[in-house]
């Protein structure tokens, strides 16, 4: 009981934090026409339906790889299994090894037998079950969300949180990675014609956030800070500001990651081949930041940064 | 102390305690010494090498040792007990600001131990008061620092000695005989490696510096940071605000026999790989791999030994590959292979370089005899050089091309601005 007030607490938490301000960052992984961000291999298995994406495979068929590799991120898409559909999302994955690198959002039809929590929908498969069971109706679209949030995994279904996994605290999932291209399992069953069937996937890649990526410049794992740190190295100037903050605070974790990120921010601008665009930005926020900063500490480093972008 | 012979050229700094430092007056004081004469020797940074160096002067003859510096007076106090124990007769002063020092003109050497962010600083003003310097390793901070001393130095006609020791040894001077003999061959790549990297040193909060310490003078021409700690004394070093890591903390001893066998010239490109400490404040390298292109030589640095015989047993050395042989060597072993032969010396080859009478001897000669020592500051610095450019290639994670006349990099702004501090915290600059 406890526990199923937590939980939904905590998706009260956060659907409503989602749901006010969170849509616009939200961009399509898939466009309704074709395979674009998307690598298939050569068995085939998926195809594009109606704007819809299908799969549906008797023996062979190949599951469908994002191109790029997201490490924190909400992932959205709507789901459609036949009678015997069995599918599934797999996240955190590398392509050549995906259940080993990663794991496996389970879509499953409740087919006999009855699949324990551990293997049905919204499980993390052989990993984590869901702490509720979701709709498993099939013929009809139903919604999935899945959030990536650096040791925090959570799934739901419908709206309704179903699995909520600190992935620290599994040891199934020491290994895993942090990182790794979004998969979609071919369909497959023993019987032909079955499928599942995906709409709306949309992806909110939270690496690309500046809040988010500094929550990450306090993480107690070198691990997670150093994937926070790369992060804001890629986003540049947007992250001036922030890191100046930080520098400028209490925490040492976060003031020694700060400073140096804002260092290798301008070592990445000055690079012969970096983009104009990236060191120009970069030249403006540490001035804005240099200009705004009540740390004298902090102004002179900025300051000599400065020098090193603007020689 | 000095010949005399430039005296209206030769300057010191007066009224140094009250910030117009560096202020260059032209100078009537010097003094000569007589054979008879002991040479009155002053030690700037009291640490372990500190230690050493009150050590290892006061144990020569014709020394004296007349003062003691140090911004901590716990050490400052150890030392001068240190002294009276090794000479109950020493009467040496003790000074917190070594300025003091630079304006007694009784004193005719000093010797420096500081962190590596103040070696140029104190060289120069001490050149500029007619002093002589045995300076500890790492030569200086930056690229920059290191010519303003030679310059200077050069100026004053000063003598200067690097405390890389291991140079004075007996295997260093057999190394280079054999490597010089041509018995290898020619030598086209040498490997250079020390294990070990820079920890992390935790995230350690800030402290109020005891009572003891003048954290701002420790700072000196750094930027200013609250004081932990780990940032001062033992753990210095793996601060880019003051060093530059394991790497350049050792690069001196074992890069030491390379450009006493080879002198390699002509450095073209610097490629440098590795990663800082993941758990702490530190940011000197974990690991570091550089890879320097001479015009007739490839010198590749590892943390991890080479995959050559022998190697991964030790943790620092030096491996020159020849046409006809290796030879592998650390301070104190040389091994040498030709075709299946393994051998620890090549008698044939005869000796006819001249031994050093030891390190800190060879100073103490050369500040009578006005010739410059074995491990001299043109040396040092052209040695030097090669790591001071890795660490820019390694902090802005880019290879780099180097013009080795001109002494800038090609085309990276970023890096020619890293050759140098840049800002030097006041009221403390890099004196001309």
């Amino acid at each position: 009981m406890k526990e199923f007030i937590l939980i939904n607490l905590f998706a009260t938490l956060f659907f409503t934090s989602c749901f006010t301000q969170e849509n616009d960052s939200f961009s399509p992984l898939f466009n309704g026409k074709d395979l674009s961000k998307w690598t298939l291999g050569e068995e085939g298995g998926f195809e594009v339906i109606k704007g819809e994406l299908y799969t549906s495979s008797f023996g062979k068929g190949n599951n469908l790889f994002t191109n790029n590799w997201y490490c924190n991120y909400v992932l959205r898409l709507e789901y459609m299994l036949s009678d015997v559909g069995n599918s599934g999302v797999l996240i955190r994955c590398d392509p050549q090894d995906p259940w080993k690198t990663g794991v496996e959002v389970q879509l499953l039809a409740p087919w006999t037998p009855r699949r324990d929590d551990l293997h049905c929908t919204g499980s993390l498969y052989g990993h984590v079950a869901v702490a509720n069971r979701p709709d498993e109706t099939t013929g009809i679209w139903h919604k999935m969300e899945i959030r990536c949030d650096r040791n925090t995994i959570s799934v739901s279904v419908d709206d309704t949180i179903t699995t909520l996994a600190s992935i620290d605290t599994v040891k199934t999932m020491e290994d895993k990675l942090l990182c790794g291209a979004i998969g979609l399992q071919v369909n497959h069953a023993n019987i032909e014609g079955q499928y599942a069937k995906f709409r709306n996937i949309y992806i909110r890649d939270l690496d690309s956030e500046p809040e988010y990526i500094t929550g990450g410049f306090y993480e107690k794992d070198s691990l997670l800070r150093s994937q926070a740190h790369v992060a804001a190295i890629t986003l540049g100037a947007k992250m001036v500001e922030p890191l100046a903050i930080m520098m400028s605070g209490e925490n040492p974790v976060a003031k020694s990651g700060s400073r140096q990120v804002l260092f290798d921010i301008v070592a990445r601008a000055t690079a012969p081949q970096s983009a104009e665009k990236y060191k120009n930005d970069v030249a403006i926020a540490l001035k804005n930041s240099a200009n705004s900063t009540s740390s004298e500490i902090t102004r002179n480093y900025l300051e000599w940064l400065i020098g090193m972008i603007g020689n | 102390m000095k010949t005399g012979t430039n005296i209206n050229r030769r300057r010191f700094i007066k009224n140094t305690t009250i910030g117009i430092i560096g202020l260059p007056l032209l100078s009537n004081t010097y003094r000569n010494i007589a054979p008879s004469d002991k040479i009155r020797v002053a030690h700037i940074g009291m640490g372990n090498m500190g230690r050493a160096h009150l050590k290892w002067f006061s144990g020569f003859s014709d020394v004296e040792t007349v003062a003691l510096c140090d911004v901590d007076k716990v050490r400052l106090t150890e030392k001068y007990k240190l002294l009276q124990e090794i000479n109950p007769n020493a009467r040496a002063d003790t000074y917190t600001d070594f300025r003091h020092i630079l304006d007694r003109k009784d004193i005719d050497v000093i010797t420096c131990a500081t962190p590596d962010h103040w070696h140029a600083l104190i060289a120069i003003m001490a050149f500029q008061s007619g002093k002589d310097v045995y300076g500890e390793k790492p030569l200086s901070y930056s690229v920059e620092e290191g010519q303003a001393m030679k310059k200077s130095m050069e100026y004053d006609n000063s003598v200067f000695q690097l405390g890389t020791q291991i140079h004075a040894g007996e295997n260093y001077h057999r190394v280079v005989e054999i490597i010089q003999s041509g018995i290898l061959g020619k030598i086209h790549t040498v490997r250079l490696w020390k294990t070990g990297g820079s920890p992390g040193l935790g995230f350690p909060p800030t402290e109020i510096p005891p009572d003891t310490l003048d954290w701002d003078m420790w700072l000196g021409p750094a930027p200013y940071e609250e004081y932990t700690p780990v940032r001062c004394h033992g753990s210095f070093r793996h601060f880019f605000d003051y060093s530059g890591g394991v790497f350049c903390d050792f690069w001196c001893h074992i890069a030491d026999i390379v450009y006493m066998s080879l002198n390699p010239q002509g450095l073209y490109s610097i490629d440098t790989r590795g990663e800082r400490p993941f758990n702490g404040i530190a940011d000197t390298p974990r690991w570091i791999e550089a890879d320097f292109k001479f015009k007739d030589l490839d010198l590749y640095w590892t943390t991890d030994p080479p995959s050559v015989p022998g190697a991964e047993k030790m943790h620092i050395g030096a491996h020159f590959e020849g046409v006809n042989g290796s030879l592998t060597c650390d301070y104190n072993i040389k091994i040498i292979r030709i075709g299946n032969e393994i051998i620890n010396d090549i008698t044939e080859v005869p000796e006819t370089i001249p031994r050093s009478p030891g390190h800190q001897r060879n100073f103490l000669d050369a500040v009578r005899s006005r010739k410059q020592p074995e491990s001299n500051l043109a040396y040092a610095r052209e040695m030097t050089l090669p790591m001071q450019l890795a660490l820019i290639s390694f902090r802005l994670k880019r290879k780099l091309k180097w013009d080795s006349l001109k002494e800038q990099f090609e085309g990276d702004n970023a890096a020619n601005y890293l050759l140098s501090r840049g800002v030097y915290r006041a009221p403390w600059f890099l004196p001309e």
